[in-house]
């Protein structure tokens, strides 16, 4: 029985360099398929909704302001995902991607978790109907 | 003179590992004379959760079953639900389906050593097969993007196929990893300090371990020759064999080398794997309703036999998962075998399951704290079986 086994692979590591990484002043490159931020890009999107359907977080909605125009606009819920991938999967047109740089998404403001996709107007439209429905009632008297 | 017996009570926040299980053993001075355990304390109702999800959404789900053997849980159920879907995943799928498997079993074999080494006092050892665990996690994290939760597996197929340049840092990163289980091999039956806290600890027979039903590597150092991937292949293991490793001796250090020596099996198939990958599609279609039907998917998991009993009504839901983990299988014997044992082995022997409690926290039986502990006579026991069995009639 050895005495000592481990002895030899300890010197060693003294002369290795550190294992472990000094982030956030040292960065590794971000591994292309990292799954990070979801981004959508709506120019092809037909509002078939099957990235919505099948989010196991249900994290994304899909707002349909005129079907026959084909104006979406998209509201994500950063906070909700997993970040499976699942409605890249799904989509045929090839419009949602994830982010293999942007995954750093700690924020101070909670409304920097939900993040509108879409043409700025439309996106002000969603904006201005969802303030209007969740405005509350005038109290009476 | 009846000797002091004490009851010690284990967890549930300090038990073997960083994970919630209530343990209690009752001591004759360091000698236990008997042992229960509680679980139940990281149940978190995904089995129901998923009757009320589709199946894509319950995939994701239980990839979150278990944080280190995620990647076999959604194969286990993919497997069944493409059967019960008839669904033909191409070949090409299926290896890589076994790709990913098997370095989950090294990334959670190496976890498991770093693990046993730290419960033994040997700390070096924990830090070094934890260092070089790093390079299995790059490796996955390269192939799929994630160091955990890997979401390789769609109903049909997998995500990510392979590439030549993908496939040559996995072959690199095997080659060192090889290199470095030789070396943990040597030094896990030669250290002093390692050999003293397991040869001859928690020894199990054959007979036992056949008799306790215990699963996976721990059976298998009792030559129990109980492995799925040889039993019954599923995926792609009929065309990518595995050889069963074996030891005799059935104590805590055969459970080490056997998943030590697992290991050159597991980098044999994954050399292999790269070599031979079949050709083809990476995905097959699926439909979103699954006919109606109950089947049931075995795999083996990094710790054994994972079971998954699933059952469609024909919609886009299921109508009942069930799962059982190796864990399960293995903790009753272990509180078996204790007895006898000096208290001091107790977190060597629990950690040598390689216990997984939130895998294992499938089901909770919730009893009314206010009620007081009943005792039965005979005569209530008596009564108590025959009304049973009436109902059974």
């Amino acid at each position: 029985m050895k005495i000592t086994t481990m002895l030899g692979d300890v010197l060693r590591s003294l002369l290795r360099p550190n294992s472990t990484q000094q982030y956030p002043a040292e960065r590794q490159p971000d591994p292309e398929r990292l799954r990070g931020k979801l981004v959508w890009n709506g120019e092809k999107c037909t509002g078939c909704a099957l990235c919505v359907k099948e989010c196991p977080a249900l994290a994304i909605e899909l707002i349909t302001l005129d079907k026959a125009a084909k104006r979406f606009v998209m509201r994500y819920h950063i906070y909700r995902c997993t970040f499976c991938a699942q409605c890249v999967e799904n989509c045929r047109f090839g419009c949602l991607q994830m982010s293999n740089t942007d995954w750093e998404l700690a924020a101070a403001d909670k409304s920097a978790f939900t993040v509108y996709y879409g043409k700025e107007h439309d996106i002000e439209m969603a904006r201005s109907a969802q303030a209007a429905s969740t405005k509350p009632e005038p109290a009476e008297g | 003179m009846p000797s002091e017996r004490f009851v010690i009570p284990i967890g549930p926040q300090h038990p073997a590992l960083k994970e919630p299980g209530h343990f209690e053993f009752s001591v004759e001075g360091e000698r236990v004379t008997g042992a229960t355990v509680r679980l139940g304390y990281a149940h978190r109702g995904i089995e129901k959760a998923c009757e009320e999800r589709n199946w894509v959404q319950s995939l994701y789900l239980l990839e979150r079953i278990c944080g280190i053997c995620s990647h076999i849980h959604t194969t286990a159920y993919c497997l069944g639900v493409e059967r019960l879907a008839g669904v033909e995943v191409p070949p090409r799928a299926q290896a890589i389906r076994v790709l990913i498997a098997e370095l989950e079993r090294v990334h959670s074999h190496l976890l498991w050593l770093g693990v046993a080494a730290h419960e033994a006092g040997f700390d070096t050892l924990f830090m070094y097969s934890w260092r070089d665990r790093e390079t299995v996690m790059d490796v996955l994290e390269g192939l799929t993007g994630n160091r955990v939760n890997y979401s390789a597996n769609v109903l049909g197929g997998v995500k990510y196929d392979l590439d030549e340049a993908r496939a040559e840092t996995i072959r690199k990163g095997v080659d060192y990893l090889e290199a470095r289980t030789y070396y943990y091999l040597e030094l896990v039956v030669h250290d002093p300090v390692f050999v003293q806290r397991t040869r001859g600890i928690g020894t199990v027979t054959r007979e036992q371990a056949e008799w306790l039903g215990l699963v996976g590597p721990a059976a298998r150092a009792s030559n129990v020759a109980r492995d799925l991937r040889v039993e019954s292949p599923y995926a792609a293991y009929d065309l990518f064999p595995v050889q069963m490793v074996l030891e005799t001796a059935g104590d805590l250090e055969a459970r080490v080398s056997v998943r030590l020596k697992e290991l050159f099996e597991s980098y044999r198939v994954i050399r292999t794997i790269l070599d031979k990958l079949p050709t083809g599609e990476i995905k097959g279609r699926m439909p979103k309703k699954v006919r109606e039907g109950e089947t049931v998917s075995r795999v083996e998991a990094p710790r054994g036999e994972l079971f998954y009993f699933i059952k469609s009504n024909g919609t886009d839901k299921a109508e009942r998962v069930k799962v059982r983990t190796p864990t399960l299988c293995n903790l009753a014997p272990m509180m078996t075998l204790a007895i006898g044992h000096q208290l001091a082995d107790m977190p060597m022997l629990l950690a040598g399951v390689d216990p997984c409690f939130s895998c294992n926290d499938r089901s909770i039986v919730v009893r009314n704290a206010q009620e007081a502990e009943t005792r039965w006579t005979w005569e209530q026991l008596r009564r108590y079986g025959i009304e049973v069995y009436k109902c059974k009639r």
